[in-house]
């Protein structure tokens, strides 16, 4: 029991307020559920915001050093993933036969027609997690890329 | 939002900016009475496809709407780009 709560049933006790006082009062020392931000709210329960963008951020230099490194930053707005997203999910069926016959050729055994547009909604809002980090050595360069969600 | 502006900035060896407004609205000025008058073609366009025109048209307005924002850069000793949509 927290102080102010103690000190309004002492003093309804002593008799110097009514019930009815006591209650208001409490209600009032008590927080409201919509004084707290959202993001407040969100980072007691440990949810992370949702991303706003995907970022792809390429770091390449070689060795010879003459020419310097070369750096790529890309950052696409997630809802144009999403937009994307449902794009593919309009591909005709038999043009989806076809994505997926070249497909094997190249030996990626996935098959598009399976892909709904609620499963890739899901994939993306799981991107949230992703991050791939790429670091290649060559003889001649070194490039490093990363891919993430902010 | 549909973006209204994108913005191009170039840099080169000696360290100099270009930077370029292109106000993309006058092209939306110029493409939005071409799509009225193509409308019917695109519609037959999506049936051939056998793709709903309507959810077609819906996804490709959700393309363009969702380009504000979308930033390149690219960056080197020699120069530098950069293509930020507004």
């Amino acid at each position: 029991m927290n102080e102010h709560r103690r000190q309004i049933l002492q003093m309804l006790a002593e008799g110097k307020i009514c019930a009815d006082e006591a209650e208001r009062l409490i209600a009032a020392t008590e927080p409201s559920p919509y004084s707290s931000t959202v993001s407040e709210s969100n980072s007691n329960l440990g949810v992370k915001p949702r991303p706003k963008y995907l970022r792809v951020v390429v770091d390449s230099e070689e060795d010879s050093g003459h020419d310097g490194p070369t750096k790529v930053n890309v950052r696409v707005p997630m809802q144009l993933l999403r937009a994307g997203v449902r794009l593919a999910a309009l591909i005709p069926a038999p043009a989806l036969r076809r994505a997926n016959d070249a497909m094997q050729e190249q030996g990626v055994p996935i098959d598009l027609t399976q892909i709904k547009p609620e499963n890739l909604e899901e994939l993306v809002e799981h991107l949230n997690d992703l991050t791939v980090d790429v670091d290649q050595r060559d003889a001649n360069a070194k490039v490093k890329v990363r891919v993430f969600c902010e | 939002m549909i973006p209204f502006v994108a913005v191009v900035s170039l840099r080169n060896q000696k360290s100099r900016t270009f930077r370029l407004w292109i106000p993309v609205f006058l092209m939306w000025i110029f493409l939005v009475p071409l799509g009225i008058l193509l409308s019917p073609f695109i519609f037959i366009g999506f049936l051939i496809c056998r793709v709903n025109p309507f959810r077609g048209v819906a996804v490709l307005w959700q393309i363009l709407t969702a380009l504000s924002d979308t930033q390149l850069e690219v960056e080197h000793r020699s120069a530098g780009l950069s293509f930020h949509i507004l």
